[in-house]
């Protein structure tokens, strides 16, 4: 049944769909095929019989201990690159002396080296897997074809530790000589054959290997079980951002040592010395990767790998700090302000294996405990009627899932985030009605003394404050990934406000419960959160929300004032409206009615109403600046908070004044420009006003 | 998936021809003559690799969803374009190219811009979707990519799409503005979705809805005590 094909007739599969067609891969096409760019080597064994990574890596002693640092500080710019969201095998696997370890068992500082740093790689890709949170970041777990599992491995500490402690004493022999001035080496035990140079090789060796020691170490001590040995990794934090200054300082005698010719001379050089390796080749792994199409990887400079190291441990160091109070409160405040430092892969990762292992916090409060407490609600842990209710099993599934998302990159976050909306407003509602079908209608929720009404009706106040909380979070990320254009920034901020209100109000609800509970219970317990009897009726957090909603009503209503008076902020389209974007925009807020009966037609009524005379008679940012006084006082131990603050008096002074202007000259004025920068905080705008 | 287009700096749209009387015109999908025209303008401008499957599939479902710029030296003297203005030099051109469908050679003109789209069902909703839009560098700044994109959506508008889509990368400043101005929000970042590790806004485009006249819930009254154990929503 053969049929000729005319001229631009194809044969068409069913099921060849448009994946189909992405994934394949013309050959030769150096865009797709990563064979085609090739170091003309077409094995390792080829590569090694060339004599790419020779062992030694000098029979010059003193070349050889120069080769190997260079060796060592390009692959810790490779794994640093590899951190960054690269390919094992395109960095830290391009090293030939690591994919062929049998090869260098006899020089030992080299095959000590290699050995650790294969443990360590082994660990962190063992935690951020157990993580699996890491999406759109498999890359760095990508290990197909490459030698990661070593026998001997779990004797790389000892085998280091012996290797360290020759060139050590190496290094007292050596200041020990100066003193004395004697001019000869005990052969048997120097590094190199330049006695001059002795000590200057032994320093810079002693660093490096000190770092990937204690590097070690943290991640050791960071995987063991609830949080177990979190003190002993500031430790060894400690030490590691020590040996790594260390290494910067070796810099400069191991650039006066290297051959000016073999020199890089910039910036991006992968090696402290200048030089470039031996034993490297970019392409020998290029058909592990074969499937897709080839990747353009920059290894990072040596200084840059420093810097990166730097700030990983700084950032693991905030972890080890933790302290593990199972309130989750502070937890969910803690991951919020911990990414605001934009941690990387790493770091969050282990952040997430810490929060929530064998699906309990901290591996060791079980969740309905964790909501028992945040209810005030002591007697009710380890109830068994309460763990096993089946909304408070839901609500702690919910609980640890909203965990693990906070812990991921910003963009995938936001996204799993609006999607969980659905599910925490579906629970809500569910108790709501289960609330009725069990106990009819009562709005007080103190009035009552039934324990089991009062737990529903303070566990659904809860689930509903959460659901505000995701909400507000989902909605002010936009602001950080950029989501919105100016045009945009009505709708948004008029929605936060929305949002932020039902927040503070469920809230006050739950924190009125809380303290009912307390009362009840005659005495004054030890509450680690900041929300006690005391600062009843308006607690610090419930304050800070409510400057939240003062700057996003004043930057809802200015933005609107301005679209009607001088027209500006608008963005007509040929293809939809304003009401299409308000719905992509808020569509899974909408879906999951958060807040109810909000439409918007609500957002249009609003902006209609807003007048340059009103948004200046409500002057919400002067009543931010009333309100930053006594919250300055309440966050006074904690200096994040107290930066926010600043922040946020930065923001409504500007547009306070900002108001003033626009307000003096006229909103109408044609030769009025207004702009919204985000000079002073990531969420909230400042007016920008100026006259052409 | 990937644009090529001008920085958006000053967007002036001019929809008049050039000085020296070139003539530009919009041009579908004709047939395998026109595929390598399309595929070069791609693979010059754009990063990503796509495989000649990818071309053909799109291509071949949806010629009326690739269009080709030709800029070609203009026939018809320039008094002509003044008087009936450019709508009806349009409606010529098209129909004198129409009736020709030849690929462009040397005498017609040079294909300086394509976009290359699909449409489908996609988890409910009728879909359109932008897979890729180039304008060559010298030719950028006249409006011929927003002209691309406006024709693109409007056949997709007619076909009964709800909804378009495309990604595009976030530091492509000058993409980001045209769809901006067409009525595109940025619906989601996507981290390092580009081979050069660059992340991407993925943009949609929400048509109205016909039937979208009164606000559902102003028929349903204000029921805000709770009640809603036959709502919609339950």
């Amino acid at each position: 049944m053969l049929v000729d094909l005319q001229d631009g007739e194809l044969v068409h599969g069913e099921n060849f769909s448009l994946f189909a067609a992405m994934s394949a891969l013309e050959i030769m096409d150096p865009k797709m095929d990563s064979g085609i760019e090739r170091s003309g080597y077409y094995s390792i064994d080829e590569a090694i019989e060339d004599g790419i990574a020779p062992v030694p890596l000098s029979l010059d002693r003193t070349l050889d201990i120069q080769r190997t640092l260079d060796v060592i500080d390009h692959l810790f710019s490779c794994e640093a690159t590899w951190h960054k969201g690269h390919t094992l095998a395109q960095t830290v696997f391009t090293c030939i002396y690591l994919m062929k370890m049998e090869r260098i068992s006899s020089h030992a500082v080299l095959n000590s080296f290699c050995r650790i740093l294969r443990a360590t790689c082994n660990s962190v890709i063992s935690v951020v897997s157990t993580a699996r949170t890491h999406e759109e970041e498999d890359l760095f777990t990508m290990s197909f074809g490459l030698p990661l599992n070593g026998e001997g491995d779990d004797k790389c500490l000892s085998v280091l530790n012996s290797v360290e402690e020759t060139i050590s004493r190496q290094l007292r022999a050596c200041k020990s000589q100066a003193l004395s001035k004697k001019k000869t080496l005990e052969e048997f035990e120097s590094l190199q054959d330049n006695p001059e140079l002795e000590e200057g090789y032994c320093r810079a060796l002693l660093c490096r290997l000190r770092f990937r020691k204690h590097f070690h170490h943290v991640v050791t001590c960071m995987r063991k079980p609830q949080g177990r040995g979190l003190d002993l990794a500031r430790k060894h934090v400690t030490s590691c951002l020590a040996e790594l200054s260390s290494m910067l300082k070796s810099q400069e005698f191991l650039k006066s040592q290297s051959d000016i010719t073999s020199q890089k001379g910039d910036e991006s050089c992968t090696t402290a010395s200048g030089c470039r390796p031996i034993g490297f080749d970019v392409s020998l792994n290029s058909r592990l990767l074969s499937p897709a199409p080839p990747r353009a990887v920059q290894i990072l400079a040596w200084s840059d790998a420093i810097r990166y190291f730097e700030k990983l441990l700084h950032d693991l160091d905030i972890i080890c700090a933790l302290s593990l109070d199972p309130v989750l409160e502070n937890v969910l405040h803690f991951i919020a302000q911990f990414q605001k430092s934009v941690p990387d892969l790493v770091p969050r990762a282990f952040l997430q294996t810490l929060l929530v292992q064998d699906g309990k916090l901290y591996g060791r409060d079980l969740f309905c405990d964790v909501i028992s407490r945040a209810l005030s609600l002591p007697d009710i842990i380890g109830d068994k009627e309460f763990q096993s209710n089946e909304f408070v099993v839901q609500l702690g599934q919910l609980v640890t899932n909203l965990l693990k998302i906070l812990c991921t990159n910003t963009a995938w976050q936001r996204r799993k985030l609006g999607k969980s909306l659905q599910d925490w407003s579906t629970i809500s509602i569910q108790l709501e009605l289960a609330l009725k079908r069990e106990f009819g209608e009562t709005r007080n929720v103190l009035a009552d003394e039934n324990m089991c009404m009062r737990v529903s009706k303070q566990l659904l106040v809860w689930s509903q404050e959460h659901t505000y909380w995701i909400a507000s979070r989902f909605l002010i990320l936009g602001f950080e990934l950029d989501l919105y254009s100016p045009s945009e920034y009505c709708m948004v901020y008029w929605y936060m406000h929305v949002v932020f209100i039902k927040l503070i109000e469920k809230m006050q609800l739950r924190i009125l419960a809380s303290n009912e509970n307390s009362r009840r219970k005659g005495k004054k317990k030890k509450d680690h959160s900041k929300d006690s009897v005391r600062d009843t009726p308006f607690p610090s957090s419930c304050l800070l929300l409510q400057c939240y909603v003062l700057l996003s009503e004043g930057l809802s209503m200015l933005l609107a004032a301005l679209r009607k008076e001088s027209k500006s902020f608008q963005s007509p389209s040929i293809f939809n409206t304003e009401q299409e974007r308000f719905m992509q925009h808020f569509d899974l807020l909408q879906k999951a009615q958060i807040p109810e009966c909000i439409t918007y037609y609500s957002f249009k009524e609003a902006a209609a109403q807003a007048h340059m005379a009103d948004v200046m008679k409500y002057n919400f940012f002067k009543e931010i600046q009333k309100i930053i006084p006594s919250l300055k006082g309440s966050f006074a131990s904690e200096p994040e908070k107290l930066a926010e603050l600043r922040q946020i008096e930065q923001v409504a002074e500007h547009n306070r004044i900002a108001l003033n202007i626009i307000n003096h000259v006229g909103a109408s004025d044609p030769k009025l420009r207004v702009s919204f920068e985000f000079t002073h905080h990531p969420h909230f705008a400042v007016a920008v006003v100026k006259r052409s | 998936m990937s644009a090529a287009v001008m920085q958006a700096t000053a967007p002036v749209e001019r929809r008049d021809s050039s000085s020296g009387g070139a003539e530009i015109a919009y041009v579908s999908y004709g047939g395998e003559q026109h595929l390598p025209l399309v595929m070069s303008l791609v693979d010059a401008e754009l990063s990503e690799p796509y495989s000649i499957f990818t071309y053909r599939y799109f291509v071949y479902l949806w010629p009326q969803l690739t269009l080709l710029v030709r800029l070609s030296l203009c026939t018809l003297p320039l008094t002509l374009l003044k008087v009936c203005g450019f709508g009806i030099f349009l409606m010529v051109s098209w129909f004198v190219v129409g009736i020709r469908r030849k690929a462009f050679d040397a005498n017609d003109g040079k294909c300086v811009g394509t976009v290359v789209c699909k449409m489908g069902e996609h988890r409910g909703a009728f879909r359109g979707y932008i897979a890729m839009l180039v304008v060559l560098k010298p030719y950028r700044g006249r409006g011929i990519a927003t002209e691309l994109v406006t024709r693109a959506i409007r056949v997709m508008m007619e076909s009964g799409c709800e909804e378009v889509t495309l990604e595009a990368e976030v530091t492509n400043k000058g993409a980001l503005a045209l769809y901006g101005r067409l009525g595109f929000i940025r619906a989601k970042r996507l981290y390092r979705y580009y081979l050069n590790g660059v992340d991407a806004f993925r943009l949609k485009l929400l048509f109205p809805r016909p039937d979208l006249g009164l606000d559902p819930m102003m028929m349903l009254g204000d029921e805000r005590d709770g009640q809603h154990m036959d709502s919609p929503y339950l």
